[in-house]
């Protein structure tokens, strides 16, 4: 045996449960990039239990693999035994990073997070703050785009929401898919402490934000779609938005949150025909942006995207429309690569809180 | 036969990257590692992993293995059961899901060709537009149709579509030697000599690696319907499976499953099958008036033999989910008892159909002799039935009851005039009951394998050349006195 992993020793079961039937493979984006099995799910479950039994080293080459993964969870979707492949990896990325096995890209993160509270070291954020019924967690991304933040606000407002605006911190999820765990759970005291809730609904714009805040408070946090979902009345809409798009499905609001419908009910309200693409809804493809991916393996992140911009497009729709800051921002990036290889015009990409602001009054 | 390494030392590593390149071979601990498992109950790790392209890269790397005396283990999605693509001797892995283009559907000729790493279920896809299909495994979805020529592989459609050997054709492989030949025809039929394509189906990687294969292609049924059907006791299902069949009807499918076997896909995907001692899924397909007939007189024969729940559907989408649930079956059982591991053993044997009654009768006094779980299930239509033993992986004894109830399952599946593996293959996982089952023409397949691979380089030590139980090599976490690693 070599040395003891022990918060992987308590996945042991799921390791050895693993079938290793393989239908995890053809699911997995990075095992799609890749095609070396080691870049699989499975080949990952495999390496898990290899640093458990002590017949692997953590080396660089297995360190790779491991962080390669987007934590999509698309594996767990079509595991049929249910195996936490998701949850081995990241209690294999916690081992690695107590051992030191971490970029100097995660660990810029991981301290912009620490010493200040937001993942982009951001201190000119301007935080809108309100009181309000509704405690709404912004989240880093949205809170970098002051302008749609504020716009995003207003629309909730038009339609009866009362949200709760105070000077929030980083959920620490973006700690929790790099394996910081000690510095994820100093987060999260200091994000309690920053983000009060009381009894009333708890909302978000972030997917992300939404499965992890779920996480600590132990209780259903919802995404702003589903609200606005139920209050989004007909006589609300004043300018359809009347175009084909195609929807991208975050990969924790389809497989995290379980929240397809709503995205949809609401494109439909505002004038969208929506044209799907192959991969959609629970088994949506990850963005290039999931995991950490963004900052462990940029190359890998932008082929990823590609691929997901690719389907989109085969699709014929005018435009892409998400609700996840992290998938528009790297669709976007993904959009113009296809358009530099192709030669046509990117095609654009939308935050769907940016079209329903246009469309409704 | 005494096992000799037949590592691949540096000299030969580097030989083969300057054949492939330095993108596709891997020797990195952790790639060896993982190319050192599969989906059955074995590992060994190899020297190094390469992911060719073409024939002629394949041909010089087995002009080296010979020269060099290294073995060279092909490998389609590593998704066998009994250890086929485990490097046993170590050497060199093939990857051949990189070979994965589909070159031609020629509806006109009723064929199709492509390469080895295209996954059956993208196959299918492609064919699909045509209206046609080729019958694939229960694990369609990541099977390649190398590995599935290789193992003559055949699933839940075999009793009216048949197996892997009935659809190829023809196809190019290399021999163990790095001849690259070409087998068979595009003709539906030939009677031009000895029909080398059809022994390369099921030859588990050991005679040749095949590089294109030209497949027949079977017509998209019209109309499906199931006919699911709940017995209070298995035997009286397996009654009724070999009634079926004695009608005659011959349906698509035809499933039989035991109680555990419905609690653990009632559990792990929420179908919501009757609870039973045994229960049945039926499809047939064809035209819309001979499938009415066919589930008329299905039901008739249910309910002779006893059903308590008839159920009846047409529903694109229920019929799916019900086969969806029978394909999860082997991670289902997983999910039923999660302090257990679900174990590749005695997982495929057939019987005449008529003995399916007294083979799932034998099976359950076995499992109740020896107090451990073998739910049995499978295809029943065309007597192909499996059980999965659970047990507790890091325990020795869970292990050794394990082998004597395997070894009473195989001996009264020969008594029944049956075989050790269905559509599985033997490898390593069978081999010891094999050689009861083929012992008088076990010397014939040597002097084949001995004629086409006189260096022993190709797969090594599988099927009549693995003379141990198949408790050795096992992937577990479990010391077994006198059953340490081969190697």
């Amino acid at each position: 045996m070599g040395e003891k992993y022990s918060d992987l020793e308590k996945l042991k079961n799921e390791t050895l449960n693993c079938t290793m039937c393989g239908f995890c493979k053809n699911v997995c984006p990075v095992f799609l990039d890749v095609g070396w099995d080691t870049g699989s799910p499975r080949g990952r479950m495999t390496m898990a239990y290899g640093l458990i039994t002590g017949e692997l080293e953590p080396d660089d080459d297995l360190v790779n693999r491991i962080f390669q993964c987007t934590q999509c969870r698309d594996c767990w979707r079509r595991c049929p035994g249910k195996t936490k492949c998701p949850d081995v990896v990241l209690a294999a990325r916690r081992e690695l990073v107590r051992r030191g096995k971490t970029s100097a890209s995660q660990m810029a993160v991981m301290q912009n997070i620490r010493n200040t509270g937001n993942i982009f070291a951001d201190l000119e954020v301007e935080f809108p703050i309100q009181e309000g019924d509704a405690p709404l967690f912004i989240g880093c991304q949205h809170l970098s785009r002051t302008n749609s933040t504020k716009k995003n606000i207003r629309l909730l407002q038009s339609l009866g929401v009362s949200p709760r605006i105070v000077r929030e911190v980083c959920c620490g999820f973006p700690l929790e898919v790099m394996g910081f765990e000690e510095e994820r759970e100093k987060q999260v005291e200091k994000l309690k402490e920053a983000f009060p809730v009381n009894d009333n609904t708890i909302l978000t714009f972030c997917p992300g934000c939404k499965v992890h805040l779920e996480k600590i408070f132990g209780r259903e946090v919802r995404h702003v779609l589903q609200e606005i979902n139920e209050r989004l009345a007909p006589d609300k809409i004043a300018k359809p938005v009347n175009a084909k798009i195609t929807y991208h499905d975050p990969c924790d609001l389809s497989r995290g949150a379980k929240t397809t419908k709503e995205p949809r009910e609401i494109l439909k309200k505002i004038g969208c025909e929506i044209i799907e693409m192959k991969h959609v809804k629970e088994s949506s493809r990850c963005c290039g942006g999931g995991g950490g991916i963004l900052t462990w393996d940029a190359a890998m992140s932008d082929r990823l995207g590609l691929a997901r911009m690719e389907e989109a497009i085969a699709t014929g729709a005018e435009m892409l429309v998400t609700a996840c800051p992290t998938c528009e921002q790297s669709l976007k990036k993904a959009a113009r690569a296809a358009a530099d290889k192709s030669g046509a015009k990117p095609m654009p990409v939308y935050h769907i809180m940016d079209l329903l602001f246009r469309a409704v009054r | 036969m005494e096992l000799a390494e037949k590592r691949a030392g540096a000299d030969s590593i580097n030989a083969i990257r300057a054949i492939v390149g330095d993108e596709r071979i891997r020797t990195a601990k952790a790639d060896l590692y993982v190319y050192g498992f599969d989906a059955g109950m074995h590992c060994n790790i190899p020297d190094a992993v390469v992911r060719p392209r073409t024939a002629e890269e394949i041909s010089q790397i087995l002009k080296l293995a010979n020269e060099r005396n290294f073995a060279v283990v092909p490998r389609g999605a590593g998704t066998a059961l009994c250890g086929h693509a485990i490097p046993i001797a170590g050497g060199v892995v093939l990857d051949l899901q990189g070979m994965n283009r589909i070159k031609e559907i020629n509806p006109g000729d009723l064929l199709c060709v492509a390469e080895p790493g295209v996954v059956c279920d993208d196959l299918n896809a492609a064919l699909k537009k045509y209206r046609f299909f080729i019958p694939g495994p229960a694990s369609s979805e990541a099977a390649t149709i190398g590995g599935m020529a290789a193992t003559n592989a055949s699933g839940d459609k075999a009793l009216k579509y048949g197996a892997m050997r009935d659809y190829v054709l023809g196809m190019q492989a290399v021999m163990p030697t790095g001849e690259i030949v070409r087998f068979g025809t595009r003709t539906l039929k030939n009677a031009s000599g000895y029909q080398m394509e059809k022994l390369f189906i099921g030859m588990e990687g050991t005679l040749g690696i095949i590089t294109e294969i030209t497949l027949k292609m079977a017509p998209l049924p019209e109309k499906t319907a199931a006919c699911i059907a709940a017995f209070k006791e298995l035997v009286e299902a397996g009654q009724t499976v070999s009634d079926i069949i004695a009608a005659p009807i011959f349906p698509a499918q035809l499933e039989i499953m035991s109680d555990i076997c419905v609690k653990a896909v009632n559990k792990a995907t929420g179908l919501g099958l009757p609870e039973c001692g045994g229960f049945l899924l039926i499809a047939c397909d064809g035209h819309p008036e001979q499938v009415k007939d066919e589930i008329r007189k299905v039901k008739e024969i249910c309910e002779k033999n006893k059903a308590f729940f008839l159920d009846f559907t047409e529903d694109p989408k229920r019929i799916e989910e019900l086969w969806k649930g029978r394909k999860q079956m082997l991670a289902s059982l997983s999910v039923l008892k999660p302090e257990f591991s679900t174990i590749m053993l005695a997982d495929d044997m057939a019987v005449p159909i008529s003995k399916v009654p007294d083979a799932v009768k034998g099976f359950l006094e076995i499992q109740d002799k020896y107090d451990i779980y073998i739910p049995p299930y499978g295809h029943a239509g065309d007597g192909n039935l499996h059980t999965k033993v659970l047990l507790d992986t890091e325990n020795p004894d869970h292990w050794h009851q394990a082998e004597k109830a395997v070894r009473e399952i195989y001996d009264l599946v020969l008594r029944l005039g049956g075989t050790v593996t269905g559509e599985h293959g033997v490898a390593i996982s069978k081999a010891e009951y094999f050689f009861i089952e083929r012992a008088d023409s076990i010397p014939f397949m040597r002097a084949i394998k001995r004629a086409l691979d006189p260096n022993n380089i190709l797969n090594p030590y599988k099927i009549f050349d693995w003379d141990k139980s198949f408790l050795h090599n096992l992937r577990y976490p479990v010391q077994l006195a006198g059953k340490e690693k081969a190697n």
